[in-house]
Formats: C-alpha cells, structure tokens, sequence
C-alpha cells in the first residue's frame, strides 16, 4: 500500500532525522560492551528519541511526540526497522505498558507524577509471572497485607516474581499481589505500583543460555507500598492487567518482522561465505524461508490494518505471534546449517536484537518469542478456543 | 477500504451463488451460473467489454470456488481469455472475446507438453486441458506459439485422463499431423513470452487462491466434525492435543492468506514472489487436507466422506504451473540476487 502525501512527508521527515541521529555502529558497540553499558546505551537512545519526538508516538496529543494515528506510527517503526537502528527495550514497558495501565485506570494524581517521570528516563518493570504463576497467571501467590502506619496505609508485601525484564535497571515495577485467597482466584488481586529503590526489593538477574540476562528474579521480603500507589481498586487488579496487556498489539511484531526480513541478507551472505550458491536445497529452504518471512510481514501488516479499521478479531494477535516466533526459530536454524561447525564456537553476542548473525545465539533467543508474552501453547489455546470455537475443557481438575 | 469491501461483496456473490453445503456442484450447471454472474469479464479491461477490476477480483471468486471445489474451470478459461485479449495476431480477436464472456467455454493447458512442428503440421500430446469436452476449441501454449485448436479438427483427438481429483476432469490433446489454422494463432515469435508473463502471474495466483479457499473449507469442514463428535464423554475437541493442531492449521493458513492478498495487490511483484506464494499455499493445502483425514479417524477414510476431495484436489493443485520445488528455489535465487554480494 502506498502511502498518503501526509504519509510520505513524516517517512521523509523520519528518514531525515534517523541519517543525522540513530546510533552508527551500535552493533559493535553492543557486542563490546557490558550489560549495564548496554543499558546506559539504551537510556542515551531513549533520550535521543523524545527530543526528536518520536518516542511515544501513541501517547496522545498533549505528550509532546504524541498523538500520532496507528498508520503514522507504522510509518515510525517501518522506518526505525529499514534504518536498523536499536531497539528499545529497556523503555518499553515504561512506555507502552505502564503508560496505558497509568492512562486507562490510575488516579489523576499517579498519571500527574510517573507520566512525565518516564519521558523523563524512569524505566519499568511488569512484576507479574512467579515460579508458580506463569501461564497460569492468576493462580500468584504473592501476599500484600494492609496496615497501618502513621504516614498512612501501605500494603506489606512478602513473596517472589519471575521473568521481570531488565528489571535492574528499572525504578518502579507493576506489580501483582494477592490481597484475598477466598474466592476465585481472579477476584484477589491487587495492582500496585513499587518503587525498585524500597527496603527488601532483592532483584537477581538470570543468567540465560545464550550469556545475556534480559530477565530478572524479584523477592520481595516485607516491603511497603503505599495505599496511594494502588493501580484501581483492592481485590480488583486483574481487570486492570486486561490494560496492562493490551497496551501494545501489533506494531512491535510488525516492526519485528520487517527487521527479519531485513535479516535476511545475513543468510545471504552466508550463502556465498560457504559457497552455496548453487546447492539447490539450499535455495529451495532460503526461497522458502524468505516466503515464510514476507507472510509474516503481510500477516503483520493485515493485523494492523485491521486494528486501523476496527475489525480485529479474537485471536488475530496470537496468530501474528505464532507466525513470527516460528519463523523467527527457522531463520536461526537455517543459519545454523550454514554456519556449520564455525558456530559451535562460542562468538560475542549482540545485546537487544534477535537477528544478530551469531546463529546459536539467535536460536536460544528465538525462545524468547515462543515462551514470553503468552507461550506459544496459550496461544494455540486461544486461537482454537475463542476464534475456532473448539469448547474448553472443564474446570476444577483437581489432583 | 471501499476496495475491501468491493471485494467483500463480491466474495458474498460468489458464496450466494455456489453455497458452502454443496460440494463439488455437478460441472455444467455450475458453468453456466459462472458465465452468467460475469465472472469470465470481471479482468478484461472495460473497452474490451469487461469490468475491468483489479487481479484480487479474480482472486477472491477462485478463493470462494475453492471453497466449494467448483467443477467449474473459470481458472483455465480466465487464462485463456487473458492471452487471447491481448493476442495482436488472432482474426476475429473481437469474436473471440465476446463469445468466451458469453459463456464458450475455451480453456489454457496447465502442464507443459511436447509437440513437433514437422513440415507445418503438428504431431505430439499437450496435457493438462480441465473439462475439455466441454470446449469446441482450446488455446494450446506450445514451444513457439500460442494457438486455438479446434477439438473436432482432423488430427485432433481429446483423451480424458482418469484423476484421483473427483471434482475435476482432466484432458490430453494428442495432434497427430494437425496442420494449424493461421486464423487461429495467437502469438508466435517475440509476443509468446509477452503473453506468458501476462498469464502466468495470474496463473500463479489463482491456484494459490483455490488451494486457500479449499484449506480454509477443510479445515472448517474439520473443526466442525471435532466439535461435534465424541468419545470419552466430551465432544473431541476438548482435547488440546487435537485443538493446538488446528490452532497450527488455521496459523498457517493465515499467514499464507495474507501473503496471497498482499500479492494480488502488488502488480510489481515478481513471477517467483507469485510462485512461491502459491507454493506456499499448495504446502497450507495439502497439510490442511492431509490433517483433516487423521482427525476425522476413520469416517475419512470412507468414500461417501467429503475429507479425500479435498485431499486429492490439493494435491492435484500442487502440480499445476510449477512445482513447489521449482518456485522455492526461484524464489531463493531472486532473494540472493536481492542481497547482492558487498
């Protein structure tokens, strides 16, 4: 589809100021560097953005940046993909989850104080998953007590999250707790915001397969958080999670996709290096792969579009989900193969992205989009259940 | 969006006219409804008589036809109607022209064949004509030329072909000594490959589109019987194992869908983008088909079932204009020469 002369002009606008700032050579940089350097890197970038006006594109129109339509912001991440510029990871849960879970249900005086915090830099955390809470999320355990105390009433908090990416670095964090355990399950959880900086918030980064620790442990021993920093009402924190979750459906895989695509020259490359140019199982599986990846694109592309038209269907995002992460798994693995022997020998990885050339990297990382975010079982479960129409299995299996 | 849902109404039309519980409409009728809606002039350019709608109009009547598994050969007779429009050598093109939107059926062969020209006569087997008994001539792309052959004609004979593909008809042309009609040629020379590339992309998408319209029937067609059948004392589809295998259908053929959609709408894609897209749809079409069969248990085993036509009209799909193999490697090679060696 082509775009609109309004279009062109911001895609022009956007190429304009990628050529002047987006970092050069920050694969390098990232490779070198530590993983705090990394987020250092990360903040500088972030910075860069909101001066340029292009870091929140889908806040509204009163944040400076802000107000752009879902077209226009397609525009931004086409642009941000084809110029491969850094993602941002460390601001995006700040930027899309905690700002639409702040925008849709919190207090005019929490937007009024952490709204203009995280365009500032404060960074976020989701501290929602726990060892025994993960597809099943509402079964946390995570216990948060009211009790007084003379500044007023804070919730006492005792318990472990999981999976919390770089919550290190993080300042405040979402957080789920269980304020009642009669009921269903769903009904006993609060919201609440925590500051990372508070007595007895103990955070462990994990050490992934692949040498990078994207995601952390929280344990939480008798921590408080104010009465004031509790995202909607007591015992009614799932609904607000229904914000948290939907803050952002599409423009990341979409983007996503298009770097994948853009990817594609590393096999390329690989190809030729290996001096496969005429192997015709080779072209076949790279002819293959690179159809898979333009469905993804197209696929990626349809969701918005019908995001952009109000004709989203249950079930659409999972099958963007299932499509990307699937062959996001065949790209490494295709380059595996080709990379031989050579990539079982250990090289540097890259921070921050999921097409780097180091295959077995890559491939680790892959999991990444398999596992997080709703694996890839709950999605199946959601697009036979609830697009399909297949029935649920009963409740209350009990052991 | 207003083109949405043009072709959203059209895909209606297509649906009211050939409904989802009547599989595999007996042939005739079923052409005659076709020819009557204007399906035949929906991609002939209006000064030529037709409605002169864009490629994903075709698309989206082959996508419903697939649904059904029409017996009706629009695919060939498109093709053929494609070249001949824009043939600069056949007599009475206008005649031709009229007469195929009327509802003559003239169908393009879809397999590749060998013929001799011996002394200006022409001897050897074409394959591949769909319901050619139903057509007084055919347009015949052979090594060289495009040209109409009478199948009446002396040295002229239709073998019927018997196929698995029960919801279609399949014919060779044996020539033996068939000495062409000049008034019948089409193109020859430097214009054959002019009409190739003309046909050919749209070849490419309206297998790929009946191949997704038949995935998406038979895997509907599927979830149904899951849903309904049980053992155990639940219907069947409670089971995840079987759910996810769906949920991993339905993923594919969606991914595939919008691939063909997006295609149709790029006139500047190139002939390996469209093959392998179609490639990619034949591969959602036989997996579809060939899991609808194993979930169906036994009753998809049986004859009277409605699993194996859609099985085997895959399969048959697979092997027209390109092979998988063929396109996958086109499409390697195009992609190589993309990422140009720094």
């Amino acid at each position: 589809m082509s775009d609109t002369p309004e279009l062109a002009a911001l895609r022009s606008e956007v190429r304009g100021w990628l050529a002047a700032n987006a970092p050069k050579g920050w694969r390098e940089a990232y490779q070198q560097m530590s993983h705090a350097e990394f987020a250092e890197a990360q903040r500088d970038w972030f910075g860069k953005l909101v001066k340029g006006g292009y870091a929140v594109p889908h806040w509204p129109a009163e944040w400076p940046g802000g107000g752009r339509s879902l077209a226009e912001q397609k525009v931004l991440y086409e642009e941000l993909a084809s110029a491969d510029c850094p993602r941002l990871l460390l601001s995006f849960v700040s930027t899309y989850h905690a700002a639409a879970t702040l925008m849709e249900c919190g207090t005019e005086a929490q937007k009024a104080r952490y709204l203009p915090a995280i365009l500032g830099g404060e960074t976020w955390c989701q501290g929602f998953s726990e060892p025994g809470a993960g597809s099943d999320l509402a079964s946390l355990k995570c216990k948060a007590e009211r009790v007084s105390r003379p500044g007023g009433d804070v919730y006492v908090i005792n318990g472990q999250k999981v999976w919390s990416t770089m919550a290190q670095y993080t300042d405040k964090c979402m957080l789920l707790v269980r304020t009642a355990s009669d009921g269903p399950k769903q009904a006993g959880i609060t919201f609440l915001i925590l500051d990372m900086k508070a007595k007895g918030v103990d955070v462990r980064p994990i050490n992934q397969i692949q040498g990078d620790q994207e995601y952390c442990e929280i344990f939480l021993d008798e921590v408080e958080v104010p009465v004031a920093d509790r995202i909607g009402e007591e015992h009614a924190g799932w609904a607000v999670t229904s914000a948290t979750l939907s803050a952002e459906r599409g423009l990341t895989l979409m983007e996503l996709s298009y770097r994948m695509r853009g990817a594609m020259r590393r096999i390329a490359a690989l190809i030729r290096e290996t001096g496969r140019e005429d192997d015709r199982g080779i072209l076949r599986d790279f002819g293959q792969l690179v159809a898979r990846c333009d469905s993804t694109c197209a696929i990626a592309d349809r969701f918005l579009e019908n995001r952009m038209h109000d004709i989203e269907r249950v079930g659409d995002a999972s099958i963007v989900k299932n499509t990307y992460s699937r062959v996001l798994r065949e790209y490494s693995l295709l380059g595996l193969r080709l990379g031989g022997m050579q990539e079982q020998y250990r090289h540097p990885i890259t921070f921050g992205d999921l097409n780097t050339g180091n295959w077995m990297a890559d491939f680790m990382n892959s999991y990444a989009w398999t596992i997080a975010a709703g694996s890839e079982e709950v999605q199946r479960n959601i697009i036979a259940e609830r697009m399909l129409e297949m029935q649920r299995e009963p409740k209350g299996w009990t052991t | 969006m207003d083109h949405v849902i043009e072709l959203n109404e059209l895909r209606d039309a297509v649906q009211k006219a050939f409904p989802a519980d009547k599989l595999a409409a007996p042939r005739d009728a079923a052409w005659s409804l076709v020819a009557e809606q204007g399906w035949l002039m929906i991609g002939l350019p209006e000064d030529q008589g037709g409605l002169g709608l864009g490629r994903d109009a075709a698309v989206a009547i082959h996508f419903e036809l697939g649904r059904v598994l029409a017996a009706a050969p629009l695919i060939p007779a498109l093709l053929a109607l494609e070249g001949i429009a824009a043939s600069t050598s056949l007599a009475d093109r206008e005649g031709w022209i009229e007469r195929i939107c009327g509802g003559e059926y003239v169908p393009l062969n879809m397999l590749p064949g060998t013929v001799e020209d011996v002394g200006g006569t022409l001897s050897g087997r074409l394959s591949g004509f769909f319901e050619a008994d139903m057509a007084d001539h055919v347009l015949a792309g052979i090594a060289g030329q495009y040209l109409l052959i009478p199948t009446d004609a002396p040295g002229v004979s239709l073998i019927k072909r018997d196929l698995w593909d029960e919801s279609r008809s399949l014919f060779d042309i044996e020539l033996t000594g068939y000495r062409p009609d000049p008034a019948l040629l089409v193109a020859e020379g430097e214009t054959v490959k002019a009409l190739h590339d003309r046909i050919s992309p749209l070849a490419q998408l309206a297998i790929a589109a009946d191949s997704l319209g038949g995935a998406n029937a038979a895997l509907e067609m599927t979830v149904e019987y899951l849903k309904t059948r049980r053992q155990f004392d639940r219907p069947i589809a409670m089971f995840q194992a079987l759910k996810h295998r769906c949920a991993d259908l339905k993923t594919h053929i969606a991914a595939a869908e919008a691939l063909l959609w997006q295609r149709a709408g790029q006139l500047d894609a190139s002939i390996a983008d469209l093959g392998v897209a179609k490639a990619l749809a034949n591969e959602c079409y036989m997996s579809t088909t060939e899991e609808a069969i194993q979930l169906h248990g036994g009753i998809g085993l049986t004859n009277e079932h409605n699993c194996h036509l859609f099985m085997k009209r895959a399969m048959l799909n697979a092997q027209l204009s390109g092979g998988g193999d063929h396109w996958r490697e086109a499409a390697g090679r195009q992609a190589l020469a993309q990422y140009a060696a720094a």
